[in-house]
């Protein structure tokens, strides 16, 4: 089959070959006959035999022509040019391999460059995930009638109910989350759940590698979800090494013995990618708050969508007013493309990157163009000769762009190959949660694609010019001009010049973004957090909600657990609570005694004991602190930090204030216990320090420290200060624990230093990308302005031979070559500086937030700059300094 | 008459009037550039060399057929006869009346009555 195919293709070849062969003869033969015909005419009218000859052939023209065009019309010759003109580049190539591995390197690096990136972009942004139609997922989000939409809104269990019911949709799906504690066989662990309604899998339409999902008959009627689960691959292969057998078997999750039904495949990560998914309780009088995802119904405009749910969610909002913005709101679908945790700020991140690798490709495209360019202009004399021999000008450029684009399609290979590594290192740069859990980075097909076409349109477009350039019909000044040798044309010389200052802006645009970078990481680390991040270590301690069924077993466990823990050795000092750990935790809202309340505005809240500001080092401003007393007892006393003392008018004490907390009556969620006879009402004792409260990168927001022993969620953190290596009082920890309670588990331990780290990388992320696209713009435009110069020293030899020998001194030569470099490297750093300030003040980018291009930053790329093009251009110069004037002269 | 005095043929008029040659039967490429000379009277010169590129144009369009005859009575020398298709001559009147049309119309601007 194979063979015949084979057979096929060669017989096909040699057929093609003769016919053309047979056409070649019988042109040659009837131009033959013609010019016989004419000459034997001329020979009737009286001339003589060779003057005949000659008319004849006079008459008819330059017959290499004439066949030439003759060839044009008989089809299938594009494509024997090509191959022709494709042989001829490949031979060019070889006769001169510098200039090949300088224009394959420059062409490599920039396609490479970009395939790399645009398969981190295709991988995060365009196909994150591997779920059914992922871009005609919408999640509704409900806002105040001026308030952009950014997160969904979330529904109790009867809500949803009702939006499935609504025409515009044709399905809909809602989730869950809730920490899940795991007993039984397994070594006691906390996971995150996933609970998901019936129909969640078959909305996704992933299927998975054994068993089945969870499927609507999951759920009873009146809502009781059964006692299935389904494991993601990790869990899988952790628990059970990726055994079928585990199919069927328990898991005692919450205390109830759940049967495992099947297992996701590795990509499937819906909220989780190392845990498992259960199906979700429907309960209509479950109060827990649903994730709800929609797909539109054939025919059914987003808008159509947008105006039911708005009309079902007015109806909501007159039952659970709670649940929605006071006054006037609106419903608007978002797009699940636009809120996956990529969507912020590793997108914009993403895209300025990719911005940056076009710059890099556009480097590499001038670099090439200009060695082209002065590989042309070398051979300007073969094109003049082939020009004035009546070579057809389209035809030439065609040749030409041949050649540009046999070399950037190799230059593509070569940046393919380099792409898989410096995808790979992207890959494992980048920070993990802003990634979508189901995103793959790798160079797959459409990837490849990518790259094919950036090849074939970097190749035509560093083409273009030196083909056009070069093939300009003034041939007797390039044909003189080649044989003399004297200084090379002064047009191309100056469009050498215009591209590498085009070069230089280009790579003074990078640097400067890239200089912006690490101004931005610097910034960040030299933010004071407000408290001290050193030998802290957290873990999280998960109570089973059902063992522990009362706030009192709650608060005794964790009371008990801090003084055990605060008098082990090595301990500086110890706290347990929710929030405040070093941010976060729970948003509430309030009013404050004696003022208007205020509708839009949360406090937050942490969950304290005694001995919090002591473990993170908050400094006490005012008042005083919690004591273990106030703590124990449940006393309503509350600290608040300086931006929500700034709440009370000036010149009052919010000291002894009473604040009226709602989330201490209305927790949220069904597993937060509070104490029977609860009050909202706190009253202010002390004020500490600001902390970072909403993460390092965000503003201090207002914020409040209440008793832990108020709020009882089965799981709080246990943060400890050690006076050695945090990490190493894990095992500790753990024992301390166990001893209390087997079945509990530690979970998440994490130092208060890797929290910190975790808010620099992305700001890391960034710098190291731009530092090492800017590090490679550099070099390349190094290479340009070297071989630019290189070439006008190679151009010149004669001139500065004449002067070497009428009595220029070395160094003036030298300056000479420099002040040349000097001038041209200057003005592409006047272009890029300004270029730069322009871009920074045009577009607001997220990146480079609250950094502005300062002199600092200028100074950092000149310095930068100057010194890499000194050093590209010392050599030439010096190489021309040391002429000796003698053989330059003889130089043709 | 003096060859300054001759006229450049317009792009693509060449194909008919080769076309038109070939109505009275089949000639070879010497035959038909000086047919084209002789019956304008010699104002229109016919660049050989643009003559053969048409004809394996139309070749190629099928418009004309060729083959290779002996000539006359000259049996040692062959020439390349074209020959006017059933295509051809459909593509020659249609091209005709274009002509005349267009021709009646420069007149009509050139020359008004």
């Amino acid at each position: 089959m194979e063979a015949d195919v084979r057979r096929d293709r060669t017989n096909y070849v040699a057929r093609m070959k003769f016919w053309r062969r047979k056409k070649e003869n019988d042109l040659d033969r009837e131009l033959q006959a013609h010019l016989d015909l004419e000459a034997e005419e001329q020979r009737e009218a009286g001339l003589l035999p060779l003057e005949a000859r000659y008319a004849a052939q006079r008459a008819l023209g330059n017959t290499t022509l004439v066949k030439e065009r003759t060839r044009d019309m008989w089809g299938f010759i594009l494509l024997g040019q090509f191959w022709q003109d494709l042989k001829y580049a490949v031979r060019g190539l070889r006769r001169t391999p510098g200039f090949a591995v300088v224009a394959l390197l420059s062409l490599g690096l920039g396609i490479g460059a970009t395939t790399a990136l645009f398969s981190v972009v295709y991988g995060v942004l365009i196909a994150p995930y591997p779920y059914a139609k992922p871009g005609e997922i919408w999640a509704p989000a409900v806002v105040g009638p001026k308030e952009t939409p950014k997160y969904p809104h979330f529904y109790p269990p009867r809500e949803f109910v009702e939006i499935q019911k609504l025409p515009a949709f044709s399905s809909g799906m809602a989730t869950a989350l809730e920490s899940v504690l795991m007993t039984g066989d397994h070594a006691p662990e906390s996971f995150g759940g996933v609970f998901m309604s019936g129909n969640g899998f078959n909305f996704l339409a992933v299927k998975p590698v054994i068993g089945r999902t969870i499927q609507p008959f999951d759920i009873g009627p009146g809502g009781e979800p059964a006692p299935v689960v389904v494991l993601s691959y990790r869990l899988w292969q952790r628990l059970f090494d990726g055994r079928e057998s585990a199919l069927g078997q328990k898991l005692v999750l919450n205390n109830v013995p759940h049967t495992i039904i099947g297992v996701m495949p590795p990509r499937f990560g819906w909220f989780t990618s190392d845990g498992f998914w259960l199906p979700l309780s429907m309960d209509p009088k479950e109060e827990s708050y649903l994730n709800v995802i929609m797909r539109l119904a054939p025919g059914v405009t987003k808008q159509i969508a947008e105006e039911q749910l708005q009309a079902l969610n007015q109806q909501f909002a007159r039952v659970a007013p709670q649940n929605f913005p006071k006054g006037d709101f609106r419903t608007v679908f978002l797009n699940y493309m636009d809120i996956t945790v990529a969507s912020g700020e590793m997108k914009s991140s993403l895209n300025m990157l990719l911005a940056a690798v076009g710059f890099l490709l556009l480097i590499a495209c001038v670099n090439v163009a200009n060695l082209q360019l002065a590989r042309t202009t070398t051979r300007a004399r073969e094109i003049a000769l082939r020009l004035s021999i009546g070579a057809n000008r389209g035809r030439l450029v065609r040749q030409l762009l041949t050649e540009s684009v046999l070399l950037s399609m190799l230059g593509g290979i070569f940046g393919v190959l380099l792409a898989i590594g410096i995808t790979k290192a992207i890959a494992a740069l980048i920070p993990e949660f802003y990634v979508p859990n189901e995103a793959r980075i790798t160079v797959n097909g459409w990837v490849l694609l990518f790259s094919f076409i950036i090849s074939v349109l970097t190749g035509i477009l560093f083409g273009l010019v030196p083909a056009l350039e070069c093939s300009r019909p003034n041939l007797v000044d390039s044909l003189k001009e080649g044989s003399r040798g004297a200084g090379g044309s002064v047009r191309g010389q100056k469009t050498r010049r215009t591209l590498v200052v085009v070069e230089v802006a280009l790579a003074v645009i990078l640097l400067a973004a890239s200089s912006l970078t690490i101004r931005n990481f610097e910034a960040l680390l030299n933010i004071n957090p407000g408290f001290h991040p050193e030998r802290t270590l957290m873990v999280d301690v998960q109570l089973s909600p059902k063992q522990y069924s009362t706030i009192e077993q709650r608060n005794i466990f964790a009371q008990t657990l801090l003084e055990r823990v605060k008098n082990l050795p090595g301990v500086l000092s110890a706290t347990i609570g929710n929030g405040g750990m070093p941010w976060g935790g729970p948003r509430s809202s309030f009013s404050i005694e004696g003022l208007p309340s205020t509708e839009a505005q949360r406090l937050t809240v942490g969950l304290i004991s005694a001995d919090y500001a002591q473990t993170f080092g908050v400094s006490l401003r005012r008042g005083r602190q919690l004591t273990d007393q106030d703590v124990m007892r449940g006393d309503h006393f509350a600290l608040i930090n300086e931006t929500a003392a700034k709440l009370w008018p000036v010149g009052q004490d919010p000291i002894g204030k009473h604040v009226t907390l709602d989330l201490l009556t209305k927790p949220g969620g069904r597993q937060v216990l509070v104490p029977s006879a609860g009050a909202a009402d706190v009253t202010v004792v002390g004020i500490l320090a600001d902390t970072r409260n909403a993460g390092l990168r965000d503003a201090t927001t207002p914020g409040i420290y209440v008793p832990y022993t108020l709020l009882a969620p089965p799981g709080r953190v246990l943060a400890v200060r050690t006076a050695g290596e945090p990490m190493t009082m894990l095992n500790t920890l753990r024992t301390v624990v166990q001893q209390m309670d087997r079945e509990v588990p530690l979970a998440r331990p994490i130092t208060v230093q890797e929290v910190l780290g975790f808010e620099t990388v992305q700001p890391r992320f960034n710098m190291a990308l731009f530092g090492a696209f800017a590090a490679l713009g550099l070099a390349l435009a190094a290479a340009g302005i070297y071989s630019v110069i290189s070439y006008d020293v190679t151009q010149r030899i004669h001139e500065i031979g004449v002067r070497l020998a009428l009595g220029a001194s070395r160094a003036d030569v030298l300056g000479m070559v420099l002040r040349m470099a000097g001038s041209v490297v200057a003005i592409g750093l006047a272009i890029g500086i300004a270029g730069s300030i322009a871009l920074v003040r045009l577009v607001r980018f997220e990146v480079f937030q609250g950094t502005a291009f300062d002199p600092l930053s200028v100074l950092m790329v000149v310095a930068v700059l100057s010194s890499v093009a000194l050093i590209a251009s010392s050599l030439p110069a010096y190489r021309a300094a040391r002429l000796d004037p003698v053989t330059a002269l003889r130089h043709d | 008459m003096s060859t300054d005095d001759r006229i450049d043929l317009l792009q693509g008029t060449l194909d008919m009037l080769i076309l038109r040659t070939l109505l009275f039967g089949p000639a070879h490429g010497h035959q038909i550039a000086k047919h084209i000379q002789r019956t304008s009277e010699e104002v229109l010169k016919v660049e050989h060399g643009s003559l053969y590129p048409a004809l394996h144009r139309l070749e190629r369009k099928s418009l004309v057929a060729a083959k290779w005859e002996s000539a006359g009575g000259n049996q040692t020398r062959e020439f390349k006869y074209y020959r006017l298709t059933a295509a051809g001559k459909k593509h020659l009147v249609a091209e005709e009346s274009k002509w005349k049309r267009m021709s009646g119309a420069i007149g009509r601007i050139m020359w008004p009555v």
